[in-house]
Parts: structure tokens; sequence; C-alpha cells
């Protein structure tokens, strides 16, 4: 068993593990699932010993047939885009799985589902066949929609099922669309292959769509309408706002849930879509500013906690969307960069707020006022939090839409694929609206005196409670003060993925040649493709990375 | 020129930075275990960390002072920061004669405030909290003025931003507090969407056309000196944009109409923090900017008119409301944002080095005005309606001299440090080629006059004249407040709550501070030693500053080369200092005429008896309370529109139509879904051994084949 397969399928030991234990044993299942959790943040850190920074290629790879017969296999790797994804979920997990300690109800079911959803994350990021990513896609939303069903809040039932069929149906075209991926790689080389390497080579060279340009765009619609709605973009949110507002304080993963939406974007719509790509980004762009502005506008009048934050996910989305569909290199760092970042930041986010709800029962958002008094390190721990969610630099979430509108501005001048510096504009202003529905959220929960008797005898958090917020909030400062350890393993794999969407046939890169490295490529295609016309970086050792299409589509 | 050179100048950074550490991590535990030699302690290191960099930043001063005035510029780099391939913007310090000097401004002013506020806020519960957020700010102005890139002073223009919002609502009871503080950030906030905008233009233009520089370190002021001209030359149009943008920013940060209205709510905060936040150092940040970036602006003189008229208005517009208000803070306040409108009229008009030379001298008396109104407040039981003071000279010696000469260094009076700045200011924009900076420049002038007149005020209102608290009702004994019934115990297992107990000895604790209010009995005491030596510290420079970097001290020392004046150049007309001088001189006595003898009949509580125009000038002219209404208004229209209407409505309703239509499914799965967990659960295990099985079967099979 691999490295790769060792961390996906930790939980699902230690969930098999649990399920031997009698559910009485409350503490050994807590223990154990605990041990489970931290074990798979082990593992995972034992990637970067392994993984070569500057290498674009899916490393770690592990290969077997699944299903011969449909060239289905099971096939996992890293690069560096998915490195960070399967990091980030590992650390929560820990965080999910530690706030779970307070759960009371069931906890042997509860332990079992929540390292189930912990491995089908850790699946979907890893997997590099198509079916075996769907396959986990799918899979993550039963323990969801069972968390959700069992140990919600007042709305559960309608919540989980939301969630399930919201979800479950979104993805069905882009199993359709896989299929007729397989198919046309095996029209253009021989193979019939699901897996994504075989996939893309194909598509590299051109073959894959010759002659196929309106099948390419329904088909990139089909995963982009699975992605868009878990990432979820706007206007399909409202699954998010319910279950974040449902789901029990464990439900931590949630945030990584809607990662794997924005990873899919980036991971299939950009780099197997290349001639519809430049047709639907600006729409898509356009969703995202929506999102991001109206995200904004409505978690500033919501007065409950758990939904401002789903509506505030809602805005930081569109950063991310934004940036990776600029198709500039330094918006797509942030789009990568700003997926992780929002995954510890939400997570710390969430964590706070559901270790606030453990003790009071409440989410809304004028029945708490003056806890800056009652609990001193639990409001610095949240105001990092806050910081981060409103991008103040400093924190990790100032650098990834930093990057993100910069590459949407640099587009927006060079009016590649169309798009102009308006959707960086009014992109930007919607830092303004973080703010203003942050800080009320702060000032309502911190300032002034508390609104009931009840929140003057509370104290303050637990030193394990600390601890256990200190990982995502130090992950927060880590990234903000020292970016370079999460951009650095990314750059070569986000600059291969751009290539293969903005370059033209035979001159993208491919996942499938092993033999070829970055470097090699940018003396290949220096000149040829870096004419940009009214392109930033005209020349240079930067122009061959920030190559944009020569015309506006093909 | 190598880095060591300069290799200590990361210090001036690292330093407060560990102070706030210091102060963050252990400042509490040290007071809560070692009580008042503690709470001395954590005072005494706070402004240690200041006043060291203080030190360092002398040496570089005397080092660059030594060397040719063409190699003054030495970029220091510490770690990577944002490091990607096509854009680096490391952790870089850029030392030269601009940052140095404001280096010591910020820690030499800053280390005067900190032991101010030692003795400002002695009786605070909240002690090493306040010093925690001072440092803190301090190393992000530092940032802010040595950055050697934009992204980076961005970060400082963002981390002052944090700190004031912390230090505005630091007494956190109070939600008029939190609402000023928020106001601040978000102010700024839209300033500084400007600002990164204009940061995003300058880049592309410079990436565009500097393919040449290597390793991307497009931002980077060294580079910028060197590609600017190159990238704008061609395109003119883009220095005007880039330079409005930036501008954006600077009005946010400096308070410029139409964003000035949070700064003097700001004055929440406690004084220490409107001296050195508010007064001396964070609201100068937008002039520095436009010094950083000089270039820029100089290639645009449509953004130099924009900035000059700006700056005016916002100088006259500001100083008129100060004749409004009795809340000697927002006096002061108001005057601030009227002086850095004469900052900016500097910089409008090309005289960048004037605008400097301005931030530092206003830094001296402002921060020594804000001092002296501190200690007055701190005398008067923290009253700081003018309406109540009066004839506190007697009272207040130290206080009361001090405070009289920073008021005639902002009012004017000839040769003292006010004076000489804005005469450089006013011959700029005076003798300026373009009209509209002229304008601006006969603006201010007039504007010059109020300034001495409402000072006057503010000096004659305070201390001369009738004791007026003498006058006040008897205050009502302060009564404590009740303990709210608290709810009973209930089962706690996670120890979520404290015991009945621990309650008890907890809120006793809490030591109720003796309110002591305003009444005929009081007897104004003066300030402690601690808070008195930086007033005589500051009152010097005030008076002195003028001298001593007049004279075209300061600006051969800022740009030795001489700045370049743009395409419009200025004679500064040789009549003008008589005219300012007597202007400034016709203000003081006036003023001092007017208010000397108490408080005029027409400016008294009720407001009915006011002067409609001096009730207009109460009012803010009512631009902020209509800004404030229209937005908050608006905003929430817009929010509950979108969330109680559209959302639930169209978003949702379409999500609910879909579901409707795919009812079979639906009705399926809720069939399914009403088993019981651990069906699912052991279906899913099933499932999941079933794969593993098979994966396990199949790499057998795919091993033997």
């Amino acid at each position: 068993m691999g490295l790769l397969s060792l961390i996906t399928f930790a939980p699902i030991i230690g969930a098999l593990i649990i399920a031997l234990i009698p559910a009485e044993h409350v503490k050994a299942i807590k223990g154990l699932a605990m041990v489970t959790a931290i074990a798979t943040l082990g593992f995972s850190l034992f990637i970067f010993g392994q993984f070569k920074p500057g290498d674009f290629h899916f490393q770690l790879l592990e290969s077997i047939p699944w299903i011969p017969s449909l060239g289905i296999r099971y096939q996992v790797g890293v690069d560096g885009i998915s490195l960070w994804m399967v990091v980030m979920t590992a650390v929560l997990g820990v965080v999910a799985t530690g706030v779970s300690l307070y759960e009371s109800k069931r906890v042997k079911a509860f332990m079992i589902l929540l390292l189930l959803l912990e491995t089908t994350m850790l699946g979907t990021f890893v997997a590099v066949d198509m079916i075996l990513f769907y396959t986990f896609f799918e899979a993550a939303l039963l323990p969801i929609a069972l968390l959700i069903w069992i140990w919600g809040d007042e709305n559960r039932k309608k919540a989980a099922v939301r969630v399930f069929i919201y979800l479950f149906a979104g993805s069905i075209l882009m199993l359709v669309g896989m299929i007729v991926l397989a198919q046309r790689t095996q029209l253009a080389t021989g193979h019939l292959s699901f897996s994504l390497i075989d996939v893309q080579a194909a598509v590299a060279n051109g073959k894959l769509w010759a002659g196929a340009l309106s099948l390419e765009v329904w088909v990139f619609w089909a995963f982009a309408l699975a992605f868009l709605i878990k990432s979820p973009a706007f206007p399909f949110h409202t699954w998010l706002v319910d279950s974040y507002t449902q789901a029990p304080t464990g439900a931590v993963l949630l945030g990584v849930l809607v990662k794997t939406g924005t990873y899919g974007l980036i991971r299939f719509c950009i780099t197997l879509f290349p001639e519809a790509l430049p047709r639907a980004a600006p729409a898509i762009m356009g969703l995202a500013v929506v999102g991001i502005l109206y995200g904004g506008a409505v978690a500033a009048v919501q007065l409950d906690i758990k939904k401002l934050i789903a509506f505030s996910s809602l805005a930081h989305v569109g950063f991310i969307v934004l940036g990776a569909f600029s198709l500039s290199y330094n918006g797509l760092v942030g789009a990568v960069l700003g997926g992780v970042n929002h995954g510890f930041a939400t997570g710390a986010l969430f964590l706070l707020v559901g270790l606030l709800y453990l003790r009071r029962r409440s989410r809304g958002v004028n029945e708490f006022g003056g806890l800056k008094a009652q609990m001193p390190v639990f409001a610095a721990l949240f105001l990092i939090s806050t910081l981060a969610a409103v991008g103040l630099p400093g924190t990790n979430a100032f650098v990834g839409e930093f990057l993100s509108l910069l590459g949407t501005f640099e587009s927006g001048i060079a009016h590649t694929v169309g798009l102009s510096v308006g959707y960086a504009v009014l992109a930007a202003a919607g830092v303004i609206l973080a703010a203003v529905y942050m800080l009320i959220l702060f000032q309502k929960l911190f300032y002034g005196e508390p609104k009931l008797p009840a929140i003057r005898r509370l104290r303050d958090l637990r030193g394990w409670e600390v601890a256990l917020a200190l990982v995502p909030t130090a992950l927060i400062l880590w990234g903000g003060i020292y970016p370079a350890t999460f951009t650095g393993p990314m750059q070569a794999s986000v600059n291969a993925t751009r290539m293969m969407g903005m370059n033209s046939a035979n001159q993208r890169p491919a996942w499938g040649n092993s033999a070829q490295s970055l470097d090699e490529r940018l003396n290949l295609y220096q000149g040829a493709e870096q004419v940009a016309p009214a392109g930033v970086h005209a020349q240079g050792p930067i122009a061959a990375y920030n190559a944009a299409r020569p015309e506006d589509g093909p | 020129m190598g880095d060591s050179d300069f290799s200590y100048v990361p210090w001036i950074v690292f330093t407060p930075l560990l102070g706030f550490l210091f102060q963050a991590l252990l400042g509490k535990f040290l007071i809560d275990r070692l009580g008042a030699r503690g709470r001395w302690f954590c005072g005494f290191a706070a402004v240690l960390v200041v006043a060291f960099p203080f030190l360092l930043g002398v040496a570089a001063a005397f080092k660059l002072a030594g060397m040719a005035p063409a190699m003054r510029g030495t970029m220091v780099t510490v770690a990577p920061w944002i490091d990607l391939v096509g854009f680096r913007a490391p952790l870089e310090f850029y030392v030269d004669p601009l940052s140095i000097t404001m280096v010591l401004v910020v820690t030499g002013v800053g280390s005067l405030i900190h032991l101010y506020a030692t003795g400002y806020m002695a009786e605070d519960a909240d002690y090493p909290r306040f010093f925690t957020y001072m440092n803190l700010f301090i190393v992000a102005m530092l940032i802010l003025v040595l950055a050697g890139n934009l992204p980076l002073l961005f970060v400082g223009w963002e981390g002052v931003g944090l700190c004031s919002y912390l230090l505005i609502g630091f007494w956190y009871k109070d939600h008029a507090n939190a609402k000023a503080a928020n106001k601040a950030f978000i102010f700024n906030r839209v300033g500084d969407l400007g600002f990164v905008l204009g940061l995003f233009l300058l880049f592309c233009v410079l990436a565009r056309s500097a393919g040449s520089v290597p390793d991307g370190r497009f931002l980077s002021f060294d580079l910028i000196r060197v590609q600017l001209v190159n990238a704008i030359g061609a395109n003119p149009g883009y220095a005007t944009a880039i330079a409005l943008l930036l501008f954006v920013g600077a009005c946010g940060k400096s308070a410029q109409f139409p964003l000035y209205s949070w700064l003097p709510d700001a004055m929440a905060g406690p004084t220490p923090v409107s001296a050195l936040i508010h007064a001396a150092t964070m609201v100068t940040a937008g002039v520095f900017m436009l010094n950083r970036m000089y270039p820029v602006f100089q290639a645009s003189p449509v953004a130099g008119g924009v900035i000059a008229a700006i700056g005016a208005f916002t100088a006259l517009f500001a100083a008129l409301i100060a004749f409004g208000q009795m809340d000697i803070k927002k006096v002061l306040a108001f005057s601030t944002v009227s002086q850095l409108g004469f900052m900016f009229v500097a910089c409008g008009a090309g005289a960048y080095d004037a605008g400097m030379f301005h931030v530092v001298t206003h830094a001296f008396f402002k921060a020594l005005l804000f001092l002296g109104a501190g200690a007055v407040i701190h005398a008067m039981a923290h009253n700081q309606d003018l309406r109540n003071y009066g004839g506190l000279r007697k009272y207040l010696p130290i206080t009361f001299l001090t405070v009289m000469a920073g008021f005639l260094a902002i009012a004017g009076f000839p040769y003292l440090a006010g004076f000489a700045s804005k005469e450089e200011i006013l011959g700029s924009a005076i003798g300026n080629g373009a009209v509209v900076v002229r304008i601006s420049g006969f603006v201010a002038l007039f504007t010059a006059f109020l300034t001495a007149v409402y000072m006057a005020r503010l000096a004659g209102l305070t201390f001369f004249g009738a004791e007026r608290w003498r006058e006040l009702p008897e205050p009502h004994a302060h009564e404590d407040q009740a303990l709210p019934a608290l709810m009973e115990d209930e089962p706690d297992p996670n120890r979520f709550y404290y015991t009945a107990a621990e309650l008890a000895e907890r809120e006793a604790h809490a030591a109720h501070a003796d309110h002591h209010e305003l009444g005929p009995e009081h007897k104004p005491h003066e300030a402690p030693l601690s808070m008195s030596i930086p007033l005589i510290a500051l009152a010097i420079p005030s008076l002195l500053a003028g001298f001593i970097l007049g004279g075209e001290r300061l600006q051969n020392w800022l740009y030795p080369a001489g700045v370049k004046p743009g395409l419009l150049g200025w004679d500064a007309p040789p009549w003008l200092p008589w005219v300012s001088g007597a202007a400034a001189l016709l203000g003081i006595a006036y003023g001092l005429r007017t208010y000397m003898k108490g408080l005029p009949a027409d400016q008294g509580w009720d407001m009915g008896k006011w002067n409609p125009l001096r009730r207009l000038s109460a009012d803010q002219f009512h631009y902020d309370a209509e800004l404030m209404a229209g937005m908050s208004v608006g905003g929430r229209t817009v929010g509950l529109a979108l969330s109680k209407g559209f959302d639930p409505l169209f978003v949702d309703g379409t999500v609910n139509a879909t579901g409707y239509t795919a009812g079979a499914l639906g009705l399926m799965l809720r069939k399914l879904q009403s088993g019981y967990v651990r069906f699912y659960a052991l279906t899913m295990l099933i499932g999941v051994l079933a794969i593993v099985g098979y994966l396990l079967y199949a790499s057998k099979g795919g091993a033997s084949l």
C-alpha cells in the first residue's frame, strides 16, 4: 500500500476498528477516533518528504487495474495543486474530530461517519482516475447527509435531504461527461481509459476534441455545473446555507467539502477543455463576481451566525473561482492558495462558533455581547479568524485574494478571453463588504455588556480547546507571514495547468509525458506562444509563465 | 553599498514586535503575579521597545548623512514573502532619507507617547492589552514606512488600520466605541479599494514594459524609480489613473474629504491613541505614500491639481467645522483633518518635501496638543467639554505652558515650527503655475487664519476665564450596578461555567473603578511626571523645528537632487511671509480677545441660541449624518431585500421547483432515509469492504497478468 492509499484509508481503518468496539465504551471510541485523525495528519506530512516541488506531474502515483474491461483503474497521485488539499483535509480532520469529543448522542455512529467522510474527501483529492474521483466525490454525500440528518439542529431533516439531492443531482451529468471523455480518448488513442493522465494527454495533442467543439462545450458545462454547485457559486448556494446552519459542530469538514468543488474546477475544467474555456470563462467569472457581492450583501444582514458564515463562504469562493478563470498565472496561484486558505479560515471560524454554540445552544448574533471581557482568549482567536475572513494582510486570506484579484485585473487589462477590468473592480469592492459583515459580527458578539446574565458566568476556553483552535489559527498566520511555504510546491503544477488550458494544441504540457519538465517547455515555447497582443509580460523568462492565448478563442 | 551596512535596520521593526509578543503573552500574567511591580515592568518594556529603534534610526540617519547623496538608498532584504515565479514581493526594507525620517518621527514621538501612556493609563484594568495594541501599531507603522515594495507597504497600511480599529474600540463595554472603530476600518477599506486598484494598475504597467526585471520584483521601490519613467513615459494617462487611485487610498488613511469623517469619531479611543495614531503618525501615512511614490504623481499634473483642490477644500471644510465643536478632542481632530489638507496641497503643488516638512512639525505640535488635552481631561475627571473648563492655567501650569507652545506653533506664530512648514506649503501653492493649485494656495492661506482663531478659542476656553465647572450641579452618587440574577446551577459536566463561588470572587475582583464625576467641588490636579516630561519634550521641537529643519535643510535631506517640479514650477511670492505672519497674529489676537473672557453667550449649553452657521458647523454641515444614514439604510435595504426576498423566492424557488420535478427521486430517497443509521453504516461498511476486497483481488490479478 502506497503512502497516498495509506493516508486515504487510514480514517476508514480507524472506523473499522471503532465498529468493533461496543457502543457503550464512549471514551475508547472518542480516543481512537482522535488517534486516527492525528495519525492521518501525521501520514499526510510524509508526502513532503517525497514530493518534488519543481515537477508538475502527479507524484507518488499508485496505479492498479480496477475494472480493466472499462479502462477504470485505482489510480491515485498528488501534484502541487492537490498536495495542500490533502494536508488541509487532514488538519481539519483533526479539528473536526477534536470538537466532536463533546458529542454525546450516538457517539460510535458519529465517529464512524466522520472518519468515513474524511476518507472520501482525501480520496477525492488524490484520485487520478475519473471514476475513482467520482466515487469519492459522491460517496462524501452519504456521511454528510447522515451527520446532518441525525445530529443536526432544528431543521436537520430538510437540510439533509436537500444537501443530498442537490449535490447528487448536480453531479450526475458529470458522470456522463466522464464517459464521453473516456470514449473520445479511445477514439483518439485506441485505448479506453478513465485515467486523467491518459485523457489529458489526448487533449494536449489536440486529438481528443478535434472537430467536436459543441460537444466539448457541452461536456465542459456538465463538469462546471457539478463543481459550481459544490463550490458553491451563485446561484447554487442554498444547500450550503441549509447545511452550514443545520450541521452539528463536528461537521467542520463541510468547509473541505466545498473545496472539492473549487478543486474540481481547477483540476478538470481548466485542463481538459482548452477550446471551451475561453468561451465560458467570462460567464463563470460573472457568477463569481455576483457571488462575491451578493454573498457580502446578504451576510451583512444575517442574524444567525452560521448563516452569516455560509454567505461569507459564498463570497470567498467567488474569489477562488475568479482567480482560477482569470487564466492568469497570479490569479490561478491565488485560486489554489485561496482554496487552502479558506479551508483553514472557515475551519477556524466554524470551530470557534461551534465552541460557542456548545456553551449557549444559540446561533443568534444578538444573543451574546460582552464576550471580550468574559472570554479574552476566545476573543483573540476569534479576532484572528475574523481578520482572515476580512482578508487583512498578515493573514493567509490576504495573499490568496490579493493574487486572485491581481490576476483578474491583469487579464482584464490584457483583455484575455474578452475580460475587462470591471470584474476586478467589482470583486475588489466585495472586500469592503467583508469588513462590514465580519466587523458587525465581531462587535455584536464581543463588545458591549453581556445580553444575558448567563454569559457573565461563562469561562474562557479550556486548555485543550485553545490548543485545538490554535491549529488552524496558527496556519492562518503562517500563511500570511510566510506564504512561500504554500506557494512553493504548487507553482509548477499551477503553471502546467494554466498552459494546458491556454496553449494551443501540441504546445500543451501533458501529465502523461513523464519525461517533460517545465523548463524544457519554457525554452520550447519561448517566442512561439508568448506573443500576447495586448498582453502583460511581453518578453523575458517571465513571459513564458504568463503565456496568454494569441487570440480570444480558437 | 552592500546590505551589511544596514543589516541592523530590520531590528527597528523586530524590537517592537518582540515587545508586542511580550505584552500579549506575558503582560497579564506578570501583572497578576507581581501587581504594581509587574505593571511598572510592562510599561517600562513598552517604552523601551519603541525607544531602542529610535536609537537605531539615529544611527542609520548619521550613516546616510555620511554617504554621497545619490547613494542614499539601500534595500535590505530579510526573507521571501510573496514569492511567485513572475511576481516577487519579499520582506525587504528600503533605507533612505525619507524612510529614516519617518522612523525617527514614529519612534521619537512614539516613545514619548508611550511614556505618557504609562501615566495616563495607569489605572486601567487592561493595561497590558493597551500596550499590546500600541506596540503592534508601532510595528505596523514601521513596516509601512520602511517597506521596500508596495505590497509590503500595504501590509503596514492595513496593519496600522487594524491597530487603529482595536484602539478606538479599546474600551469595549460601550457599543458606541465599537461603532466608531468599525467606521474607521470600513472608511479606510473604501480608500484601500483605490489603493489596491492603483497597485494592480501600476503592476500591469510596469510588468508590461519591464520584461527585463528577471526576479519579478516589479513593485520594489528601488526598481520602480528606474522603470517607471520608461513604463509611463509613453502614456501619461496611466500615471493619472494610478496617481488618482493611490490618492483615494491616501484620502481614506489621511482623512480627506469625502472620507474624512471616521477620524473625528476615532476620538473615542484613549487620548494617547489619538495623539499617536490619529494625529502624529498613521494619518500622515497618505502624505508619506505620496512622497514614496512621487514619480507617479509627478508625471501627472491632472492628479496634482485634484490633490491640491481636495486638500484645500478639506482644510477649509474641517477648519470651519472646528468652530462648532465643544469637545476638546473633536476640535483637535478637525484641526488634524485640516492640517492634513495643507500637506496635500503641498503634494498637489509638487512640493513633496514641504508636505513631509509639515508631517514632521505637525507630529510634534499636534501630539503635544493632544497630550496636553489628555492632561486636561485627566485633570477634569474625564470631562471633555470646553464649556466646563476655564481658568485652568492656575491649576495646570506645565500643561498650560506647553499647550500654549503647541497652540502658537500650529497657529503659525512667526518662526515657530508650524509657521516654517506652512510657509513652504503656501509658497509652493500660491506661486504655482497651475491655476487650480494657486487657488488652493489662497484657500489654504485663509484657512491658516481660521486655524489661528479656532485654536485660540480652544486655548482661551480651556485656560482662561472663569472656572465654569463650579457652576455644575452636584454629581449624583455613583450607584453600584446590582449584579443581575444568575441562573441556578445546572449540571455542567464540561465545566463551561463558573461555579457560584468562583463567580462571586471574579465579580469582586473586577474592581469597581471610582468614577469621580465633575462637580463644583472638583479640584484639578497637574499630571504626574510621566505625563509632563513628554509634554515638555514635545514643546521644544514645536518651537524650534522650523529653525532646525527649515531653510531647505529638510528638502536637501529628502530630495538631494531637488524635486523636479513637473511641468509647472512655482515661485514663492516675496510678500508671503509678511501676509501669512500677519494673518496668524491677527487670528491669534482676535481669537484670544474673544475667548479669554470666558464662554460667549452664543456658544453656551443651549444650542438654540447659537448662530445658525455655528450650528451647521457643529453638525459638520450634515455631511456625515446624511452619509451614514444613507449608507446604513441603503445597505440594509439592499441586504434585506436580497436576503428576505430574492434568495428565498428566486434562488430557493428555482431549486424547489427543480426538486418537485424530480419528485420521484425524492420519494424514493425519503423511503430509504427512514431507516436506522446503523443500517446505513453497515451498508456503507459492506460496500467499502467489498471495494477494498475487490481491489486486493484485482491487484493480485493485475500482478499475475
